[in-house]
């Protein structure tokens, strides 16, 4: 059965029409994930920082935001609560994103390209339909978090309609995606991320929002704490990152670096904040290999039954060693890799300075796990603590999932305690990615979505009534 | 279906720069038979493309009948037009203008890149309907049977709208029955035949950093064409700090490409230019033979240095037909003395003042050998340690142009350029002798003209410290940063020092001599972390007991099970040992010991990917992978273009070993069932 008996071109129909894969989109403080509805993982993974350029100009993407360009700098389109903080800019982001990898919104005329014969119809619709809209023929899901204020789910619909032209748009909660990915229909999901730890407790596929709560101590907290490790450290650790070590050549463990540096001209220098996002790759990599959390039992400031104090006891702990850029290297000892993660449990044992004042101890993340526990009715609480999800990168930190689930024991000694954090890092990065992923792809899905006649008709305040 | 036959499969790689295809697999992988450069000239009719310059040329009738010359080469044939006459554009036409008598010939320029349309640019497709007549061409071109699978290389920035708009186009132009897109960066791991490794493909304007673990291409985090990392910002960054000196682009294309031309690692001392004399080695030899600095050493450092072997260029006298006609009488009896001759012919004062000048020559032949000996002295050193080196190029010009100069023929003669490279044996050219060499290079170039009508000048000149500067513009930097960002952001970190120890380095921006050891020692001065970090605690050991290797002492290994610890995912025995000084007495055994251990950890991760605990820095050490020695063609050719050779093995595989079972390429059935979304199903 070849060539002949399958030229006649096929009908609309049969190429099922409407299983268009749909785009998902969910843009997080630190990245924002695309990809198509359907795929296991986000094929567009791009940093929510940008650069900007003395003249005003934007830079996407990650080829381009590393170079230290003379006086470059460095913002977020979100703010630190995991909203969206520059809308015009996180749509331009977000647009860049997507037909980055995904869909391309620089076609040529293809009716012009010699084809356009009778059985090229297809073709010449397609190339009308989206010359200017990078998101023409297919559906958006977007994510959004749990406190999202209503003026900013209105202007995402607004962007997805008006600027992108999407067909069918619909706004998730990344909360509910989360658990979704995780395969539950009512769980507690924690969501660890850079900027915002968030609870939020989901029954039957829906939100309750009156349990979800958030903190700041998350892995930009992780961060700082680092931070302050290395400038209170005898002597202090110096951080330099990459991009301004030319060459480092092997010292000795806590030996002054050799490393020749990079110089720039004066008034060639990349903004601070460029250097700021510089050394928090840096810290990425110190995070994977070096910190963890104490493994217990009970708190790091606590005792031992034996009456030895468990900082005591942690220095028999086997150190990490973590070289610098520049060459500089030390082991750390296990209590300085535990001391940097313990202020997400322990306020008191938080890091401080005169900028990093201490956390308080409500949000810490058990502390913040009871609160949004007891804000929901107490006949499902059983069924929550038996469905802890914990998603996020933020929770990669090697110890994390089992010190949650010790203290979870040691809070509700009564109740069951389970939690499911994905077995693959890929999972656990970009659960509520793929939660949006399944979603969208369900057949039954299709009724949710708010096509384009819907929003003409209604206006943006839609988005309230659907997306609940 | 009937099974795909190895001599049906269609393979094209498109590229910003160059296309490559083939038609069949042979026997054992040959690379790439069909090389076209991707551009595309604008045809009459707007979105219309010919593979080839068009030029238009209005002669008048009885101009045309004039001259011997300009028939001849209007009509030229053209080396590489052949196939590109197919019937369904014919290229060369002869329109008469009715009355008149003036007539507009079409003419195809096959080295013109006047008004040239790239497709791709940057590994995007920037022009579709272009794209789409070089894919035309380049199918016409190879004229493949009905029952052709056809296999793409496709860029790693090509987006997946990109993807489905290529399927759809070829299934139902092409009416193949069978399209399988394979990942260009894919293909070069089928190619040196390793589950992981990160390639890192320079290409033109751009360069693509992925990372293939477990034969899967890793799309979070990788790097698909990096603006300004290609072969074209070396090229720039030469024309920039030569541009003073009046070299053009194109001088600056080859330069590049000129051995001469080199990256060293970063740290290297440029060497010091010290020997000023060199560059007007041989006064007398100039003046004797034309050749300025009787480039011996010079040209022979080049051979040394790999450079290919060149046949004289075609302006370079050697010993010629029309030369030995016109010489004979002169030369042939040189140094037999015919003394009665002489002093018969009363001729004594004018051969006394020859044999003057003979002598003289000697001495200054004896003189350049003392100069020579220095140079070759001087030749020895590598290019890297020389201040300047001899840069010989071609210059393109138009036949036209020629033309002219030959009616002004001495006055190029003596313009001082130094044109031919006369070989020194070459002689003694006389002033007496100019008008037979004005006729030899007129005859020459008559020849030339009917073989072409353009003319490559050969010239050479000297070129400084600059030509160690084609990276300098923070190239080799920014493709580290994004190497180690790339390989960073794999999110299994217990695979990343496999990929650290797997680069592989294609793409032909990457022939540029020093580049890949360059970038290794870029890669190397750094990231690479020391072993010695983690050897903080050895003075503490016993002697005997070696310092931990690099790879094994910055990973936990495996908790041996008499030592007590409160730590779930095991230390480092080493570690630990020196922590609580209660280390097993050392030993072979010990260590073989811990080796199983060790094995057995590895294993145990690979089973459970999310065990955090491996974490470790990365890299503690850098290697480039090296090429499969069973392909003898592309050992010789190079491994630049890798890339094809995967697409020929994963061809073999998809399209005849595997036959579709595992979904290696997109049937018609499933086209037409599914539509060219089901290319992402499908494709590798």
């Amino acid at each position: 059965m070849a060539g002949q008996a399958t030229l006649k071109p096929p009908d609309a129909n049969e190429y099922g029409g409407d299983e268009i894969s749909a785009l998902v989109l969910d843009p997080g403080y630190s990245t924002v994930r695309a990809g198509f509805a359907g795929e296991d993982v986000p094929k567009s993974v791009v940093p929510s920082f940008y650069a900007s350029t003395p003249s005003q100009k934007h830079i996407f993407g990650d080829n381009s935001i590393h170079t230290p360009s003379p006086q470059i700098s460095i913002n977020n389109v979100m703010s630190k609560d995991g909203t969206v903080r520059d809308w015009d800019t996180a749509a331009s982001l977000w647009e860049y994103a997507i037909t980055s990898k995904l869909t391309s919104n620089r076609q040529g005329k293809l009716s012009t390209n010699g084809l356009n014969d009778a059985e090229n119809e297809d073709i010449k619709m397609e190339d009308a339909a989206e010359q200017e809209k990078p998101v023409g023929e297919n559906a958006l899901l977007m994510t959004e978090p749990g406190w999202n204020a209503g003026k900013d789910r209105e202007r995402a619909i607004e962007v997805a309609m008006e600027s992108w032209g999407t067909p069918a748009f619909y706004l998730a909660r990344n909360g509910v995606l989360a658990s979704f990915s995780a395969g539950k229909p009512a769980a507690l999901v924690i969501d660890i991320g850079a900027a915002n730890i968030s609870i939020s407790p989901i029954q039957d596929g829906l939100l309750l929002r009156k349990g979800v709560v958030r903190s700041p101590l998350a892995g930009n907290f992780v961060s700082d704490q680092i931070r302050l490790l290395f400038s209170t450290a005898q002597p202090p650790v110096p951080l330099t990152p990459h991009y301004l070590i030319s060459s480092k050549s092997a010292v000795d463990a806590g030996a002054q670096a050799q490393a020749t540096l990079k110089h720039f001209p004066p008034g060639a220098e990349p903004h601070p904040s460029f250097r700021a996002l510089q050394e928090d790759r840096v810290l990425t990599e110190f995070k994977e290999s070096v910190v963890a959390a104490w493994p217990g039992p009970g708190k790091l400031s606590g005792h031992s039954p034996n009456g030895m104090t468990n900082l005591d006891t942690a220095k028999s702990h086997p150190g990490k060693p973590f070289e610098m850029p520049d060459g500089w290297n030390q082991v750390f000892q296990a209590a300085d890799r535990y001391r940097c993660m313990e202020g997400m449990f322990d306020a008191k044992m938080a890091l401080t300075d005169g900028e990093n004042p201490a956390p308080s101890q409500k949000d810490c993340i058990i502390d913040l796990i009871k609160q949004s526990l007891n804000s929901v009715d107490t006949d499902i609480r059983a069924m929550l603590l038996n469905n802890m999800v914990v998603t996020g990168s933020g929770s990669l930190i090697q110890g994390l999932t089992s010190r949650i689930q010790d203290e979870m024991t040691a809070a509700f000694p009564s109740s069951k305690i389970r939690i499911h954090a994905a077995g693959s890092i890929v999972e656990r990065k970009f659960g509520s990615w793929i939660g949006g992923s399944i979603l969208a792809s369900l057949g039954t899905f299709h009724q949710m979505w708010i096509s384009r006649k819907e929003y003409e008709e209604f206006g943006a305040g839609i988005v309230e009534k659907r997306c609940k | 279906m009937p099974p795909f036959k190895d001599e049906h499969i269609l393979i094209i790689s498109p590229g910003s720069q160059t296309t490559l295809a083939q038609l069949g697999l042979p026997e054992s992988f040959t690379p790439a038979r069909l090389r076209i450069s991707s551009r595309m000239f604008p045809a009459e009719k707007p979105g219309e493309f010919e593979p080839m310059k068009v030029r238009e040329r209005r002669t008048t009738k009885p101009a045309q009948t004039n001259g011997a010359n300009p028939p001849n080469h209007s009509d030229a044939p053209m080396p590489d037009a052949a196939p590109s006459a197919e019937g369904q554009e014919p290229t060369t036409q002869e329109e008469p203008q009715g009355e008149q008598e003036d007539q507009i010939l079409y003419e195809e320029d096959p080295t013109s890149e006047e008004g040239a349309v790239h497709p791709i640019i940057e590994g995007r497709i920037a022009n579709w309907p272009c794209f789409f007549s070089l894919l035309t061409h380049v199918y016409n071109t190879l004229s493949p049977p009905f029952h052709t699978p056809i296999l793409i290389l496709a860029q790693p920035c090509w987006t997946a709208q990109d993807r489905e708009l290529v399927t759809q186009w070829v299934f139902e132009k092409f009416k193949t029955p069978a399209l399988s897109l394979m990942d260009a960066a894919l293909a070069v791991s089928y190619a040196f035949a390793t589950p992981h490794a990160t390639v890192v493909d320079i290409g033109f304007g751009k360069c693509d950093i992925t990372t293939v673990v477990d034969h899967v291409v890793g799309d979070v985090g990788r790097a698909a064409a990096i603006p300004g990392c290609g072969g074209e910002a070396m090229t720039q960054r030469l024309l920039s700090v030569l541009s003073a000196k009046g070299f053009t682009r194109d001088l600056c294309e080859q330069l590049k490409k000129n051995p001469i031309c080199e990256i060293l690692p970063p740290g290297t001392e440029l060497p010091a230019n010290l020997a000023p004399e060199e560059v007007v080695s041989n006064p007398a030899a100039a003046a004797s033979t034309g050749a300025v600095g009787s480039g011996d050493g010079q040209r022979e450092s080049i051979a040394a240095q790999g450079g290919a072997p060149r046949g004289p260029g075609l302006d370079t006298d050697v010993g010629d037909a029309d030369r030995d006609r016109e010489t004979n009488g002169a030369e042939d009896d040189e140094g037999v003395l015919d003394v009665a001759n002489i002093v018969a012919s009363g001729k004594t004062s004018e051969f006394l003042a020859r044999k003057e000048k003979e002598k003289a020559e000697k001495a200054t032949a004896r003189k350049n050998a003392a100069i020579e000996a220095a140079v070759a002295k001087q030749a020895k050193l590598p290019n890297s340690k020389k201040a300047r080196a001899l840069f010989q190029y071609h210059e393109r010009r138009q036949s036209d142009d020629i033309i002219m100069e030959n009616t002004v023929k001495p006055a190029v003669a003596s313009e001082g350029q130094q044109e031919n490279t006369n070989p020194p044996n070459d002689g003694t050219s006389t002033s007496a002798e100019t008008a037979a060499a004005a006729k030899r290079e007129e005859r020459r170039e008559e020849r030339r003209r009917a073989r072409d009508s353009i003319t490559y000048v050969r010239k050479e000149t000297e070129v400084g410290l600059e030509r160690f500067q084609a990276a300098s513009s923070g190239i080799l930097d920014r493709i580290a940063d994004a190497i180690h960002r790339v390989i960073l952001s794999v999110p299994e970190a217990n695979r990343r020092s496999e990929l650290w120890d797997s680069i592989i380095i294609v793409g032909n921006g990457s022939i540029v001599r020093g580049f890949k050891e360059a970038l290794i020692a870029t890669l190397t001065a750094r990231y690479l972390i020391s072993p010695n970090s983690a050897t903080i605690f050895t003075s503490e050991l016993p002697s005997n007991f070696t310092t931990p290797v690099a790879t094994g002492a910055n990973t936990p290994q495996p908790q041996q099970p008499h030592h007590p610890s409160h730590h779930p995912s095991g230390v480092n025995p080493l570690l630990h040992a020196a922590t609580t000084a209660s280390l097993a007495p050392p030993g072979p055994s010990q260590q073989q010991l811990q080796m199983q251990h060790y094995q057995q950890y590895q294993q145990q991760q690979q089973h459970q990917h999310q065990a955090h605990s491996s974490h470790a820095q990365t890299p503690t050490s850098i290697k480039l992978l090296r090429p499969p020695e069973y392909f003898p063609e592309w050992k010789e050719a190079g491994m630049e273009e890798a890339g094809f050779l995967g697409a020929q093995v994963a061809a073999k595989v998809v399209f005849v070993v595997d036959q579709g079972l595992s979904k290696g390429f997109m049937s018609r059935t499933e086209y037409n069932e599914v539509g060219p979304q089901g290319i992402h199903e499908c494709s590798m």
